[in-house]
């Protein structure tokens, strides 16, 4: 979890089932970046709040409204929770499905805190370089072999 | 003394799933050098356990471009074979496969992808039949899943499958030489801790 003032920009790269969760507060130019990689955290790993998607987005809200952002205006954009292999023949399937496991998450965590996503590309199955800038909000995402995407 | 964590194994430890790397890497050679037909040697594999993002800058950084085979593992141990393999790699096995080079991977065709495919999923089987005929442990493997993209992407899904364990993962490199050119592919594996143990447990591996 990365938090930044104008002019500079945050970058996480290459996400795939991984989820960048940014929150932007407009008025401070103030901009967070959040890297999920499972969707809750469990009682027994208290090691890194910040890979999980409950805990870290709470947590990234509280720093973040440490550093006098509001969260009425909080602007939230998410990107990634791909699916990067199609495992065909059925059966044990649970490999590469949590993306869309992220996806659920980082969206009931939001909602729960009462935030509201204003753009997002999430699914498919590529992955995603995230950039955050934080002068004017904007989140641009490069991914390979496609165009590039601005939220 | 059981292992807790990848990072709990003991040198002899480690030694032992290099021996199972090197028979693997022989039988991958063999395997891959009758597909091809073409004389294929092999250098000595290297095994290395180290943290996720390690691994991602060691194998080039995450936005580079490698296609990867993942096979899932199940049976008396489950886990996550993946095969990452890189453009020098790729067109040796296109060339002998297919008749044509690509530059990129974006010229990647159907029939590039199914030879990809194929090779990878050659690759992980010797793997596993040498785990499997030094323990006697029966392994089931999944239909292999293959994903072009970039490498920190392709990294996720082991990582995120296992990552309520652990964050480390174990690497093994190893070179195969085709016509005087060395290309270097990497494996990667992950066997979930309580396999872990039951394989060293079944290759007789006792430590302190």
């Amino acid at each position: 979890m990365k938090i930044c003032r104008a002019p500079g920009v945050l970058v996480t790269y290459a996400l795939g089932s991984c989820i960048g969760v940014c929150l932007y507060d407009p008025v401070l130019h103030l901009a967070g970046l959040l890297h999920i990689m499972l969707p809750n955290m469990y009682q027994n790993h208290k090691d890194n709040i910040f890979k999980y998607a409950d805990t870290g987005v709470v947590e990234m809200i509280r720093k973040m409204e440490a550093f006098g952002a509001v969260r009425s205006r909080f602007v939230c954009k998410i990107a990634g929770g791909a699916k990067m292999f199609e495992m065909g023949g059925g059966g044990n399937n649970s490999v590469g499905n949590i993306g869309a496991r992220n996806i659920d998450s980082v969206k009931a965590v939001l909602l729960h805190e009462r935030i509201k996503i204003a753009r997002e590309d999430v699914g498919g199955n590529y992955s995603r370089t995230v950039s955050f800038d934080a002068s004017t909000g904007e989140v641009t995402i490069k991914s390979y072999g496609r165009k590039e995407l601005k939220l | 003394m059981t292992i807790s964590n990848y990072d709990d194994m003991s040198r002899f430890e480690l030694d032992v799933l290099k021996e199972i790397g090197s028979i693997g890497t022989g039988n991958a050679a063999t395997a891959l050098s009758q597909m091809l037909n073409r004389k294929i040697e092999m250098g000595l594999p290297e095994v290395k356990i180290m943290d996720y993002n390690k691994a991602i800058s060691e194998l080039g950084g995450p936005e580079t471009v490698v296609a990867g085979v993942l096979v899932h593992l199940s049976g008396e141990v489950n886990g996550i074979m993946l095969y990452l393999q890189r453009l020098d790699f790729i067109n040796i096995v296109l060339e002998s496969l297919v008749g044509k080079k690509i530059n990129d991977f974006m010229y990647l065709d159907e029939m590039g992808i199914s030879a990809l495919i194929e090779a990878g999923n050659i690759i992980i089987s010797s793997y596993v039949n040498a785990i499997s005929t030094l323990t006697g442990i029966t392994i089931n493997l999944s239909v292999p899943g293959i994903s072009v993209n970039m490498l920190g992407g392709i990294m996720n899904v082991p990582m995120a499958e296992y990552g309520y364990e652990t964050d480390k993962l174990m690497t093994i490199g190893g070179t195969f030489i085709c016509d005087g050119k060395e290309v270097y592919s990497n494996l990667i594996l992950l066997p979930d801790i309580k396999s872990l143990n039951y394989l060293m447990k079944k290759l007789g591996v006792k430590s302190e």
